[in-house]
């Protein structure tokens, strides 16, 4: 079964003027229960000190390693080598600021979406230290942790064809992340304010429903019931404005 | 004077307005429509399959109720309503068609490469449709054997085997995208749906083909 892998891997460092986008080849004699973070590490060990890649966790945690494999973005720790075929091509994901290699910023964007969904529990409740936490229904409970599973590890927003030609997009993590306080019964804002901040052509009306983000989240999040969820939920928000006697 | 009050104070804080989320439903709500129609129009078309006989007596009716005189301009607006509000998500400028491009080819995926094939067979419907509708309606009444005429012509003959497909690839793919986007359908039913979208636009193919080819053969 022994194969030798041929990696393609895309090499450009934009602090260096000298370095010019271009293609390394490394070839890696494929062992047992080999994983891209593996490979990429014996790669970095035994032939080019100077690759750069993202790891943390090597457990599909931290959501560090994600790029392009073969064409689609996923976590290098999740995708096992013995699904691939002998050539494997690795790019850094779209979308993101390359910071060399395969390695890109994917943080200043996450941080600009929590900022832009306000991503915290919205409440006029004084914190008690003393008192016990409140206590949830577990059903609703394990509702938001399901959404809550996001590791920001940017797949589904590089994915996205929409967020590649309109970088303002506020991309299926976005998008999830709202849907995650709505369901917060400790968060106070209402629909209207949800649909503030999403119901524009940046948020979920700008989604055109290329359901990439669902195919490559290595999370599997259910992020095509949250968009229908959002559009059905924020497209009845906008109506409910036309009427006088609801109207903010 | 009372011009300068006509200046918006807040040019730098957008206000929040509800403007997307009509468009969102506009566009979905003339899609559905157009899609009905569509079908409707096929299997009135097809009706000629069955004979010209019972395709005339279609025509008639709507004619003498004056629905093809009023409704047929009418779904023109809605088809250039329908283009005009979709057309908001087509990449027009250079740099975005290129970045779409690339996107597709590097991803692979079904569902965004459908994405583009609405986007290129709207291009094409629009022209086309509209050529369509022009001949159609300006040539009342409707009759199987002017029909008949046109695509024994030859060149009609080209010009609907090639609007065809463009078509029910648009309507099937549009069907699958509203279902999937407004949740009407959600992840455990979207293997089930494209597979219906896949038949539905098969069967509105061979429904067309064979009625075109009942056109050509048709004795005048």
């Amino acid at each position: 079964m022994a194969r030798n892998l041929t990696f393609s891997i895309f090499r450009y460092n934009p602090q260096d003027p000298t370095s010019t986008p271009h293609t390394d080849t490394f070839i890696l004699d494929e062992t047992n229960h080999m994983t891209l973070f593996i490979a990429l590490n014996r790669i970095r060990e035994e032939q080019d000190p100077g690759l750069q890649f993202d790891f943390c966790c090597r457990a599909g945690i931290c959501g560090a390693c994600a790029m392009v494999v073969n064409g689609r973005p996923g976590l290098a720790c999740h995708t096992k080598t013995k699904d691939l075929p002998e050539n494997i091509t690795l790019m850094p994901l779209p979308f993101f600021t390359l910071v060399g290699d395969l390695s890109v910023d994917t943080g200043t964007w996450f941080r600009n979406m929590a900022q832009r969904v306000r991503s915290w529990v919205h409440t006029d409740k004084e914190f008690n230290p003393r008192a016990l936490e409140e206590r949830m229904d577990n059903a609703l409970a394990e509702e938001i942790y399901e959404l809550e599973r996001c590791i920001e590890c940017g797949c589904c927003v590089a994915a996205c064809g929409t967020a590649i030609m309109r970088p303002d997009f506020l991309g299926a993590a976005g998008l999830n992340r709202l849907a995650r306080f709505a369901l917060d019964p400790r968060d106070k804002r209402t629909e209207q304010d949800h649909f503030e901040i999403v119901g524009n052509d940046q948020g979920i009306f700008g989604c055109m429903g290329l359901l990439a983000c669902e195919d490559v989240c290595p999370k599997h999040l259910p992020l095509q019931d949250q968009l229908g969820m959002l559009r059905w939920k924020m497209g009845w928000a906008g109506i409910m404005n036309l009427l006088p006697w609801k109207r903010k | 004077m009372s011009k300068s009050l006509s200046i918006d104070t807040a040019a730098y804080i957008p206000s929040p307005s509800r403007s997307s989320a009509y468009l969102d439903w506009l566009q979905m709500l003339t899609g559905a429509a157009l899609i009905l129609f569509m079908w409707a129009h096929m299997i009135l078309v097809a009706s000629v399959i069955i004979g010209p006989g019972v395709m005339n007596a279609i025509a008639h009716f709507f004619e003498a109720t004056y629905m093809a005189q009023v409704g047929g301009p009418l779904i023109g607006l809605v088809f250039l309503l329908h283009f005009i509000l979709a057309a908001r998500k087509i990449p027009f400028r250079a740099e975005q068609q290129s970045r779409i491009w690339k996107h597709s080819r590097m991803l692979a995926h079904k569902d965004t490469w459908l994405w583009l094939v609405q986007v290129i067979t709207a291009m094409l419907i629009l022209i086309m449709g509209a050529i369509h509708m022009w001949v159609v309606l300006t040539d009342l009444p409707i009759t199987a054997e002017k029909s008949a005429a046109r695509i024994q012509g030859g060149f009609w003959m080209g010009f609907y085997l090639f609007l065809l497909p463009l078509v029910e690839l648009h309507v099937g793919v549009g069907l699958y995208r509203i279902a999937v986007k407004w949740g009407f359908v959600g992840r455990d039913k979207r293997p089930k749906m494209q597979r219906f979208e896949y038949v539905i636009t098969a069967v509105f193919i061979c429904i067309g083909l064979v009625a075109l080819l009942r056109f050509y053969f048709l004795a005048l």
